[in-house]
């Protein structure tokens, strides 16, 4: 402290020369909060949002784990095993018979009074399961390493379904884990494009009106009044047959988000037209903000929550309308493994009444949903801080 | 030979029309016979009427009334009464062999000469007697009336191209004589969908211009909005459509209700020909009730106890809801055998567009490799809970040509043998993965395209996948829609077609061997060569392979041989040639169908087959024998 004593302080303080005003200094917390950088704010908001939060980790969970989703498979989802089809849900006995987990050998015959297999469990011949261990067929990690290394190891000379088996005996649990793959990815392709697309021509036509909307909307009208399914029909025709069911299906959510962008672009090309009035905005453009800073800093985060909302909203009618064109020929189909499959093959009273446990992707479907939504609601309202 | 066949079919139905025993008038009957509006039973029922026996069938004598609900699936479902009902003029026993039903009996001379003897005092349905007019009304009036009948009188009346001499013996009888033999005739009759080769003369002639003034004709076409006559007399005239209730039957129901969405009610008929031993006139059961359901609702509709009598609709999946069902819903669940001879069947496409793929296809040595590597077991272990027969597209084991070995030509799988004969065709190189190359260096990728209607299909493909997957063959899964498919196959662009074997599992010396032979294009074998046949060679192209063109060969020697023995030896020749070239590869037959039969039904077969021709679902198993238990 080397500053020279102010001859007001008799006993020798500092005190700034800048003086104190204890109403600022109130407000300097909030001050803090509202200089803040936006991700930040949105960040502290989005976080008091304790379901959202807990949805966003567990969708970040998933997906993170999808290349490793082999992983998390005891089976390789085509493996039947025609001994064992229809089996019921079977479990892991802990603690028993001196071992840390076992599961015992079932043995199946067909009932001939019920025409369903009877499942019969060998107690006697306990056997113990591994975890983290190395069995069945190799699977790829992240597109590159082989391996064969899985969480749960079935018992060997037995079988271990945890959710039991479908009608050609192939395991459930594995066909969820690894259906997933496909059913949290291939489908957001076709939302991805469409909110592209919808956005960038929805954007130009708002912002710079005149021509720009003019040939904007006119395209808008053209699209919408194509009929739909002459055009599957056509492309059904026109994909090649050799194609896999990935990669067909994969043209199709491609194609289908080619087609279905309008609806996003006129709700944003509104937006645009509503905002480009707003006074923020002439400011920045009187400063000599070029478009692209006005558009990405000033105007796209007023309506950020409208995409999100309509985003999340798009995919559960996704994930359940994978096999939706499948009588053209266009949908997933068999071999792939997919959510939406697995819950088209349970479709119907034998699956609901004699074996429930074919029902077993409604659960996954049904958490994912509604992580999408809480999800989608928490950002929506943090994405708008100042609110 | 042709004699004897026709004095064993007069001999069984003058045997059972020996004396008429008295019986008691149906109960729902007698108040109409006492109010006068209905003639008591001794009058309307033919005065040689068809005495049955249940017992010696195992069945037992019933009693009369009840009404049995069924359910359809659309609502022009309600032809299948007549399908049902199975009053045919000639009809298949439960052998399959052919039998009187409606005549009293046929005489053949030669083959070519056929005299039908009707059944003296039989009346339709309302009450009008039913004579050799009704006949020479449908020959002259309808098949050869050039409105009604464009294209002619249909197939099976020409023998040799030509129509055959129609004479009117009597009131009973009539003759049909071609100068050909024309072994298709009492088939024809016998069929599913019968072709009624008499018509209802007395109702029909009022819409008949030949019969009626252009000025009565005139306000009835205005009236049901169409263009002509002819028009208006086929709206009329529906004996198979079934849904007239005005037009006079023979069938042992009678439809009551006009065409609609939700319900049909049919009557008993009480002019129907047939008794039981005991003199009670036949149906037993009094009504029918059809209702109309979408296919999916059939097996819970079945659980909860709103059908007697159910199998369409039904399917082996459906088998394990309706046995659970079965406490509730009153029925009991009995699993009869399909009656095709293959219940999944791979069509490798001989006129495939692709030149290389086809050069293939019709290389028996391949078609012998894609049945040997093909794993039945798996299919019908993994489909069928292994109730099924793992066997090729043959005759089934009801079928007198039913020949073990032909069954199970190719059939067992054989890897080793497979591939040695993909090896000998030269498929040699192979890809990275495997799959093997085409000598053009493309890959062995062959497009399976199915009607996707069935999800056994879809199962079964997924289970030949993997099979042929150990013979470097690559197997693609399509399922189409089944009009996009027939039509994909009939311009050739349909590689390997998936669907059922033969229509007909349990053929005889007398079915046409229509399914076997290039002479259609709907079979996925050879659409080109079918269309050729059909139009005569307008269009589509002529068979180029041996073995095929001795199959049509065959079906024309077929067509016109007047003997049994010898149409039998045409027979056993093509089903070998079919065994020996596999042109359609088959893997499971003898499917289980299930059937919900009420508690209260009596005289259904416990085990029976379940075929469309011959049979006509229930038809040959005699629905009309069918009664309710007190």
């Amino acid at each position: 402290m080397t500053a020279a004593p102010d001859p007001r302080d008799r006993d020798g303080h500092y005190i700034s020369p800048e003086g104190y005003d204890a109403a600022e200094a109130l407000q300097e917390l909030d001050r803090r909060d509202l200089d803040a950088p936006t991700r930040r704010l949105v960040w502290r908001r989005f976080r008091r949002n304790r379901l959202a939060l807990a949805s966003g980790a567990l969708l970040a969970f998933l997906y993170l784990a999808l290349p490793f989703a082999g992983f998390f498979a005891p089976y390789d989802p085509a493996q039947r095993n025609a001994d064992a089809i229809f089996k019921p849900p079977q479990a892991i006995h802990f603690l028993t018979a001196g071992r840390f987990a076992v599961t015992y050998p079932m043995v199946s015959e067909l009932d001939l009074e019920t025409f369903t297999p009877r499942f019969a469990a060998d107690t006697g011949d306990p056997r113990p399961v591994r975890f983290v261990a190395r069995c069945g067929p190799d699977w790829t990690a992240a597109f590159v390493v082989r391996t064969n290394l899985r969480l749960i190891c079935p018992p060997e000379g037995a079988d271990l379904n945890l959710l039991g088996t479908d009608r050609l005996g192939r395991d459930v649990l594995s066909r969820l884990v690894i259906g997933a793959q496909l059913s949290l990815t291939v489908g957001l392709i076709g939302v991805a494009i469409s909110f592209a697309i919808g956005m960038v021509l929805g954007g130009l036509a708002g912002y710079f009106g005149g021509l720009a909307d003019a040939a904007v909307s006119r395209a808008i009208e053209i699209v919408r009044s194509l009929p739909e399914l002459p055009i599957w029909l056509a492309l059904s025709a026109a994909i090649p047959p050799a194609w896999g069911p990935v990669s067909v299906f994969l043209m199709i959510s491609v194609i289908l988000g080619l087609l279905d962008w309008p609806g996003l672009a006129r709700a944003v090309r509104s937006k645009f037209l509503a905002l480009r009035e707003e006074e923020y905005v002439r400011a920045a453009e009187l400063m000599g903000a070029s478009t692209g800073r006005i558009i990405g800093r000033h105007m796209m985060p007023n309506f950020t929550s409208h995409l999100v909302a309509s985003a999340t909203l798009s995919i559960p009618s996704m994930i359940l309308g994978e096999t939706a064109l499948s009588l053209l020929g266009l949908g997933l189909r068999p071999p792939a493994v997919s959510w939406g499959l697995m819950l088209n093959d349970a479709l119907d009273l034998t699956a609901v009444e004699i074996y429930p446990w074919l029902l077993a992707p409604m659960l996954p479907v049904f958490v994912v949903v509604l992580a999408f939504s809480f999800l989608g609601d928490g950002l929506r309202d943090a994405l708008d801080p100042y609110s | 030979m042709m004699m004897t066949f026709a004095r064993r079919l007069a001999a069984a139905a003058v045997a059972l029309a020996l004396a008429l025993p008295a019986g008691a008038e149906a109960p729902v009957l007698q108040p109409e016979v006492a109010a006068g509006r209905l003639p008591p039973m001794a009058e309307r029922l033919p005065s040689e009427a068809l005495v049955v026996d249940p017992a010696a069938r195992g069945r037992v004598a019933g009693r009369q009334g009840g009404t049995l609900r069924m359910i359809f699936g659309r609502a022009r479902d309600i032809r299948l009464m007549v399908v049902y009902g199975y009053a045919r003029l000639v009809g298949y026993d439960a052998d399959y062999r052919l039998q009187p039903d409606i005549l009293r009996a046929v005489e053949v001379e030669d083959g070519r000469v056929f005299t039908l003897h009707l059944r003296a005092g039989h009346r339709w349905s309302d009450g009008h007697p039913f004579t050799a007019e009704d006949f020479r009304y449908w020959w002259e009036d309808v098949a050869n009336d050039p409105d009604l009948s464009p294209s002619g009188p249909p197939d099976f009346m020409l023998a040799g191209g030509k129509p055959p001499v129609f004479t009117i013996l009597s009131d009973t009888a009539v003759r049909f004589a071609w100068d050909a033999p024309n072994p298709r005739f009492l088939p024809a009759l016998a069929q599913a969908r019968d072709p009624f080769i008499y018509r209802p003369a007395h109702y029909l002639r009022a819409f008949h211009a030949r019969y009626a003034d252009a000025a009565a004709l005139a306000p009835l076409i205005a009236a049901e909005k169409v263009r002509n006559w002819a028009q208006l007399h086929n709206k009329f005239d529906e004996m198979y459509n079934f849904d007239n209730p005005a037009l006079p039957t023979l069938q042992p129901w009678v439809n009551t209700t006009p065409s609609n969405n939700q319900r049909y009610l049919l009557v008993r008929n009480p002019f129907y020909h047939r008794v039981d031993l005991r003199g009670t006139q036949l149906p037993y059961i009094d009504r029918i009730e059809i209702s109309i359901a979408a296919g999916g609702l059939v097996a819970s509709k079945v659980t909860l106890g709103e059908t007697d009598l159910q199998v369409r609709g039904l399917s082996f999946a459906d088998a394990p809801v309706l046995k659970r069902g079965e406490a509730t819903g009153g029925y009991v669940t009995r699993l009869w055998r399909s009656g095709v001879a293959s219940e999944i069947a791979l069509y490798p496409n001989l006129n495939y567009v692709d030149p290389g793929f086809r050069a293939l296809f019709r290389d028996v040595r391949f078609r012998r490799a894609l049945s040997l590597a093909a794993d039945r077991r798996a299919v019908n272990k993994s489909i069928y809970f292994g109730m099924a027969e793992e066997r090729a597209n043959a005759a089934l084991p009801a079928s007198p040509f039913f020949d073990p070995a032909a069954a199970t030509a190719f059939a067992a799988q054989d890897l080793a043998q497979a591939n040695a004969l993909l090896d000998e065709i030269g498929l040699t190189q192979r890809a990275a993965d495997g799959v093997r190359l085409l000598p053009d260096g493309r890959r062995l990728e062959i497009v399976i395209e199915g009607a996707g209607e069935r999800p056994e299909e879809a199962d079964a493909v997924e289970l030949l996948t993997e099979a042929w997957r150990e013979a470097g063959i690559r197997v693609i899964w399509r399922p189409l829609d089944r009009d996009i498919l027939r039509n994909a196959a009939y311009r050739g662009e349909a590689m390997m077609p998936v669907w059922y074997g033969w229509d007909n599992g349990i053929p005889t010396a007398d079915t046409p061997p229509d399914g076997l032979a290039p002479v259609d294009q709907a079979n996925f074998s050879w659409p080109m060569w079918g269309q050729h046949f059909q139009t005569g060679g307008a269009a589509g192209e002529a068979p180029d392979l041996p073995a095929a063109q001795e199959l049509l060969d065959l079906y024309r020697q077929w067509n016109a041989t007047a003997d049994a023995r010898g149409r039998a030896e045409i027979w056993r020749r093509m089903l070998a040639i079919h065994a020996d070239q596999v042109f359609a590869i088959g893997l499971v037959s003898g499917v289980p169908q299930p059937v919900a039969v009420s508690r209260r039904l009596m005289n259904v077969p416990a085990e029976a087959v379940y075929a469309w021709d011959p049979g006509a679902h229930m038809g040959v198993h005699r629905m009309d024998e069918f009664f309710f238990a007190e």
